[in-house]
């Protein structure tokens, strides 16, 4: 299918890039929302490589879609294609060479889909939904990487139907990001894995993790010359560490820092913390943007240890964001991302239960 | 400095039960905290005295005292230094004071850096800082450069680090009475050392507490309970450092040790079980982080009901994802459970519907059994706000066939003819039109 059939206009997922156009709490930023989103909620976004010409957006969605558009240079999108998965898309990335984009789902594989012919075949399969999936190009080999709930990351040839390795977890995988040579996976219960890709994948590291929430999404940042260096995790208590893999004074270098949350520096009344569901570093600057479930987006520098800018609060979590390979465009996409659920359930149906706890809790402090 | 009994004990301050080395300090804080005027900033000696000053003066009144803690507000006390306070309160710190002495004995004094670290939202950033924060409490005598004795605060949001290094190094040297582990043992980990023989290390750390004290006295229960270990500690904090410390974070890892010393706990059995430690929750003890720890505790309770029914890792009550932040002051906007936002959606049955399955029972997904206590209550409710929410996903919603989708596992055969498991169909307006949601693609 070349173009997204079904829907046009925007539906529950908004994908904002640049530009300008309607109201308020949907769009405050007055960005440019790609035309055609996806049905569902947005779990990932990626722009092609700069070894390709112009940008393309790949995002996949809880509607078991992956669509394509190719951002123009004066804004506009332009949807271009789509493939299907039969359950829930949660990750994506895109091929070195800027042909083939992988795709992982629920639906416990992952796909390559080659832009060319627009076609997709399976590479991947797992015992459980695949949360990450990443291109490795070594100068010996090159493969993906998928990180799964199943406990287990596994390296795969496109060609075979094995995985050429398959590495156990001590627990799920929530995230992941790989820049050769390195690769670092965030699991739940707050584990935190190093591999270094060399040779071989093989794992390098367990660190302790630098966070005390659930991990949620984690992204590597390089040094000046260009090798990665560290790594940004971020968790749900709108929290990001910045933890660096061999500092020369790790007391000092690495941090952590607090985002997402409301209410700044007023006491007065309860704060409310949102996860921190994606973090993006910019090819070029070396700056981080931040995305929470707050409805916001951050830009902030680890080096400086400041904070850049904050977006106009939207009216849905911001889900999912990404730079392009210049850095000139920011794309995020908004869209609900089950926070709030069980707070809100919590409050309507356990309000009684919300008063004794309360007071539970007045009894002991005092 | 030794425990000279002045009064019975040293110098504490009634109105926020903080330690000073003696009375005219104490006196001096009292002023400065206790009895400012708020409007004109005078320092007044007594509570009385202020509530007059401001009555008169600026006619206004003031009914507690202020910075002071809950219980301890009373404007008509005199109190003075240590003159005026009330016996039985008295008493009251003499015997919690007994108590400390004790726990200090069994060398508790490790990481309490955790809720420090916690305490200190502002600073909050640089989670090294907190190993700094005991450093800096114990030895106010000493010079620590940009660390104001038990005061991390300082202009720590996102840009201010600059205390920390010099802490750091700083830190062995000044501990002229600890035995040599000092060196080799990053920040605070000195009283720690559950090696060292606490005795001797206990007095010279008390003395150069007053300011610390009541931050890191919260978590020596905590600490307590890993320093009830000795030779579990022992080996760890040893072979910390030892450890990977080709990597240079040798310092890394023996650093957050202590700053996490649950996360210590659990992250040092990497390989097995990953397990927030009890002790943070489970801790009952220590009213100094009341906030913290009970609310953790009594939070964690009423969710308890309905995450412990869901996972595996059911020890996640105590910590993660459950809202584990006071509620006085902060709340995690997430969910109770401690699964990913993605693990949770990705359980109802709506997004279930196409996944092919082969009998593969439990996948990965923790919450099979869950599945079946949690969707039920979850699902209806989930309709509701949702969509006065965000007017986000409803789009298919409606068609949801809450509760019956047991695990995951048996996806398929329920999905065609519209989830027949569903014996709990509760009257949410959740129709049957399974189907639509389908019809989309």
């Amino acid at each position: 299918m070349s173009l997204f059939g079904t829907s046009a206009g925007f539906g529950t997922g908004g994908t904002g890039v640049f530009g300008s156009t309607t109201t308020d709490s949907h769009n405050p930023m007055k960005d440019v929302e790609v035309t055609s989103p996806p049905d569902d909620s947005i779990s990932c976004l990626a722009f092609s490589p700069p070894t390709m010409p112009g940008n393309f957006l790949i995002g996949g969605s809880w509607a078991n879609d992956v669509r394509c558009w190719e951002v123009q240079d004066n804004g506009q999108t332009v949807p271009k294609a789509q493939q299907m998965h039969t359950g829930p898309v949660l990750d994506v990335c895109w091929s070195d060479d800027g042909s083939k984009v992988f795709t992982a789902s629920c639906d416990k594989t992952a796909k390559m889909w080659d832009l060319n012919s627009n076609q997709a075949m399976q590479i991947a399969q797992h015992d459980g939904p695949i949360k990450s999936i990443h291109w490795i190009k070594a100068p010996n080999y090159s493969c993906i990487m998928t990180g799964s709930w199943d406990k287990t990351l596994k390296f795969w040839d496109t060609r075979s139907p094995n995985p050429m390795m398959s590495l156990q977890m001590p627990e799920r995988c929530y995230c992941a990001d790989v820049v050769y040579p390195m690769a670092v996976v965030a699991t739940a219960e707050r584990g935190l894995i190093v591999y270094q890709l060399e040779n071989q994948p093989s794992e390098f590291r367990r660190i302790d993790s630098p966070l005390k929430h659930q991990h949620r999404c984690v992204a590597i940042f390089k040094d000046k010359q260009n090798k990665p260096t560290g790594f940004a995790l971020g968790s749900i208590e709108g929290r990001v560490a910045i933890h660096y893999i061999n500092p020369p004074n790790p007391a000092k270098d690495n941090f952590t820092f607090k985002c997402h949350r409301s209410n700044g520096t007023n006491t007065a009344t309860p704060q409310d913390i949102y996860a921190v569901n994606a973090i993006s570093f910019h090819p070029v600057h070396g700056t981080l943007a931040t995305v929470g479930s707050d409805g916001r987006f951050s830009f902030w520098d680890k080096d400086a240890r400041t904070k850049l800018k904050t977006s106009e609060q939207l009216d849905q979590p911001i889900t999912a964001c990404c730079f392009n390979n210049n850095g000139n465009i920011f794309a995020y996409a908004s869209s609900y991302d089950w926070s709030k659920v069980r707070v809100r359930l919590y409050s309507l149906l356990c309000a009684e239960r919300d008063k004794n706890t309360l007071s539970e809790i007045n009894k002991t402090t005092s | 400095m030794g425990r000279k009994k002045k009064k019975q004990m040293k110098p504490w301050c009634w109105y926020c039960n903080r330690d000073f080395d003696d009375e005219k300090i104490l006196i001096q804080h009292q002023k400065a905290k206790h009895f400012k005027c708020h409007i004109c900033h005078k320092k007044l000696y007594t509570g009385p005295g202020l509530a007059i000053h401001c009555m008169q003066v600026h006619k206004e009144t003031i009914d507690g005292v202020p910075n002071a803690i809950p219980g301890r507000t009373d404007i008509e006390l005199e109190i003075y230094g240590m003159e005026g306070i009330p016996e039985k309160d008295m008493e009251e710190r003499r015997r919690v004071l007994e108590q400390k002495t004790q726990e200090s004995q069994k060398k508790k004094q490790n990481q309490d850096d955790s809720d420090e670290y916690d305490e200190d939202e502002e600073p909050g950033p640089s989670f090294q800082q907190p190993a700094a924060q005991p450093q800096a409490g114990y030895m106010p005598p000493m010079t620590q450069p940009g660390m104001p004795p038990g005061s991390s605060a300082p202009g720590m949001p996102p840009g201010s680090y600059s205390g920390m290094p010099p802490m750091m190094p700083g830190v062995p040297p000044m501990m002229p009475g600890m035995p040599p582990v000092i060196p080799g043992m990053p920040p605070g980990m000195m009283p720690m050392g559950g090696m060292m023989p606490p005795g001797p290390g206990m007095p010279p750390m008390m003395p150069g507490m007053p300011p610390g004290i009541p931050p890191p006295v919260g978590h020596r229960p905590g600490m307590a309970h890993m320093a009830q270990a000795p030779p579990a500690a022992g080996p760890n904090m040893l072979t910390r450092p030892a450890m990977p410390a080709a990597t240079a974070p040798s310092a890394q890892p023996a650093v957050t040790k202590p700053l996490f010393p649950s996360a210590g706990q659990s992250q040092q059995t990497v390989s097995g079980s990953p397990h927030p430690t009890p002790s943070t929750s489970s801790d009952p003890s220590k009213p100094t982080f009341p906030a913290y720890t009970q609310a953790t505790a009594s939070v964690a309770s009423p969710s308890a009901g309905s995450s412990t029914v869901s996972k595996p890792p059911s020890t996640v009550t105590s910590k993660p994802a459950t809202l584990t932040t006071s509620s006085a002051t902060s709340k995690l906007i997430h969910p109770d459970e401690d699964i990913s936002l993605e693990e949770l959606r990705a359980q109802l049955p709506r997004y279930q519907r196409n996944i092919p399955r082969q009998g593969q029972a439990t996948v990965s997904a923790p919450p099979v059994g869950p599945l079946g206590g949690m969707m039920a209550p979850q699902q209806p409710g989930m309709r509701h706000p949702v969509p006065g929410q965000y007017g986000g996903p409803p789009q298919g919603m409606p068609g949801y066939m809450p509760g019956g989708m047991p695990p995951y596992g048996q996806g398929p055969p329920m999905v065609p003819p519209g989830y027949q498991g569903a014996p709990p169909r509760p009257p949410m307006g959740m129709r049957p039109p399974v189907m639509s949601p389908g019809s989309r693609y």
